[in-house]
């Protein structure tokens, strides 16, 4: 029996269509029941439920055989697991942002994506920084709930910066003088608009990712290349 | 430091004891035998050494994990993160003139700077074995070997040996002409066998049609021989052919031996410290999330600290080991002897080997 670890909150829904098109059908109370263990119909497949940022861990561990979580995730935890799989939903970006016309000639939006990768291997990007944060203050000071991609982004730049880790409304932290940048999610950039605030430079992209434990896909092997052969011919 | 604070340990360090001691020096005692049994002899290096030795040894990268100090000349020690560039440097020096192929085992504690993680510390035990003096399958096998009787003797069946070859992987990057920081990106993402990543990747290199087909299957090369015909039917550099042939040929002893359901080919596997340079292996144990042990070829190594000899060897992680086995520990039954009397009796049982416990 294979054990995957499933995020509740807004992925679990996309999660259990997509693992149910794959031919893997759990409870139907899953969702709204408060047991966060559920084996699959056919018992071939157990879900686990836990926390999205937590997702890697398990899988890391080996608690988990696989797992699905937002790239955001996975790259924030460090964790060591394989990710052989876009799941192609739960698309969003990780971006600094930061108030309206605060960051002086600023390139577009647009210019800026275009200059973007939107698949960096690696988060040491050596790109120079946008044009606007380059008379910023000595240290800039990010509120964000990603401290290490946010650590990472910032060191790759040479540029000082004070993380403050906030673990929620993000977009409130340079408003009220908490920072002067934010990294956060933007799914629609709504958010962001609605509170005065607009992109500086778009990090990475993320999605869905299936992830799967490395020692687990050596000793399990035909289980688990069932399960990635069975989602990659239902993925979108 | 308050007194307040002495219960604490640093983070990453641990204290074994009682049951739990004796369950490891069994452990031990168990894997050595193993080596003993194959000719090795044990070696016994330093806790600590010149930093640049195991720079040398470990290349960039880990480097930042290891732990610094600075004596009183000056000089920049480090304590020893793993035993493999600490044992090349003896070898290639005061070993320089010893009959080949020397064999050698060591056990002992490492230290890392790293996250704690996979019931693996800062400190660390690691018990593993070197094999000096000789290129080719014959001494590749019998590491691989060596490697399934430890597992056999700590009674774990389901295990598995995972071999690749850095030069199959290299031999393809070779011809590619790629700058260093593109080789580093790829290798990141065929590390994690991100597929989406890869293409992403592709689509800015400069590769033509059959380069990107062979990049796009290397995550996927894992599995029993026939992983290795599809392999030959990829590559025509001559360094990644020669990989498969030795491959094929380990892979034929171990049938031959009745052992192959024990070994994997995984040519997707091109993680390791710098100096791998031939056959690369981890051993994973069902359900155990992280490998026990790992190894492979690195005849460049002692070259770094001046004798240039052919190696290859492998360690295990004691502390992940524990996490599966339990060792049988012997009880040895103490008589209890009451000191009002003397210490005669107490003295006599133990001149006749008997163990005694004191009343006080």
């Amino acid at each position: 029996m294979l054990v995957i670890a499933l995020c509740k909150g807004r992925f679990l829904e996309p999660s259990l269509d997509l693992l149910m098109q794959a031919g893997i059908r759990f409870p139907e109370d899953l969702a709204s029941s408060r047991k966060l263990i559920f084996n699959s119909d056919d018992q071939r497949f157990r879900a686990v439920l836990v926390k999205p940022a937590d997702v890697p861990t398990y899988v890391e561990y080996g608690a988990a055989d696989a797992g699905i979580a937002g790239r955001d995730v996975v790259l924030e935890s460090g964790a060591d697991v394989l990710q052989p799989l876009d799941l192609k939903f739960g698309y969003c970006k990780i971006a600094v942002a930061g108030i309206n016309g605060q960051a002086e000639e600023k390139p577009r939006v647009s210019e800026v994506e275009q200059n973007c990768d939107p698949h960096p291997a690696r988060l040491q990007m050596t790109r120079p920084l946008p044009e606007g944060e380059r008379d910023s203050k000595p240290t800039i000071r990010v509120a964000t709930k990603y401290p290490h991609i946010t650590m990472d982004y910032y060191n790759a730049r040479g540029i000082p910066v004070e993380i403050i880790p906030l673990s929620g409304s993000i977009e409130l932290a340079p408003l009220i003088g908490l920072a002067d940048r934010i990294v956060d999610l933007v799914e629609t950039g709504r958010t962001l608009k609605d509170n005065g605030l607009e992109i500086v430079e778009v990090i990475t992209d993320s999605s869905a990712r299936l992830l799967i434990n490395r020692a687990g896909y050596q000793t399990k092997r035909d289980e688990v290349l069932r399960l990635i052969q069975a989602l990659e011919k239902v993925i979108r | 430091m308050s007194a307040a604070s002495y219960a604490q340990i640093p983070p990453g360090t641990q204290i074994v004891i009682g049951r739990a001691a004796r369950r490891r020096r069994v452990l031990e005692r168990t894997i050595c035998s193993v080596f003993e049994g194959w000719s090795y002899e044990e070696i016994i290096p330093p806790i600590f050494d010149y930093y640049d030795v195991f720079v040398k040894g470990m290349g960039t990268g880990p480097e930042e994990q290891i732990y610094r100090f600075i004596d009183r000349e000056g000089n920049i020690l480090a304590l020893r993160p793993e035993f493999t560039s600490l044992v090349a440097k003896t070898v290639a020096t005061r070993l320089a003139s010893s009959p080949k192929p020397i064999r050698l085992y060591y056990s002992g504690e490492v230290l890392r700077f790293e996250k704690p993680k996979g019931g693996r510390q800062r400190e660390f035990a690691q018990i593993g074995i070197e094999h000096y003096g000789a290129s080719g399958k014959t001494a590749d096998v019998e590491i691989l070997l060596i490697a399934v009787e430890t597992f056999q003797r700590l009674g774990i069946q389901a295990f598995q040996i995972n071999l690749g070859s850095v030069d199959f992987f290299g031999g393809i990057v070779d011809r590619m002409e790629l700058p260093a920081d593109r080789i580093a990106e790829l290798k990141d993402v065929l590390n994690v066998k991100d597929r989406s990543g890869l293409e992403a990747l592709l689509e800015r290199l400069p590769l033509g049609d059959r380069r990107k087909k062979i990049l796009r299957a290397v995550p996927h090369l894992t599995g029993g021989k026939a992983v290795i015909a599809e392999a030959r039917e990829l590559v025509r550099n001559p360094r990644s052919v020669e990989a498969l042939d030795h491959l094929e040929e380990i892979y034929s002893i171990f049938q031959r031996l009745d052992l192959a359901q024990h070994l994997t080919i995984d040519l997707g596997e091109i993680r390791g410290f710098d100096y791998y340079s031939g056959i690369l292996f981890r051993a994973y144990v069902r359900d155990l999330g992280f490998e026990v042990a790992s190894g492979g070829r690195y005849d460049g190594l002692s070259g770094a600290f001046g004798e240039d000899l052919p190696a290859v060897g492998f360690s295990f992680s004691v502390d992940r080991l524990e996490q599966i086995v339990t060792p049988e520990i012997a009880e040895v039954e103490a008589a209890s002897i009451d000191v009002d009397d003397g210490f005669d009796e107490a003295l006599q049982l133990r001149r006749s080997g008997k163990a005694v416990r004191l009343c006080l």
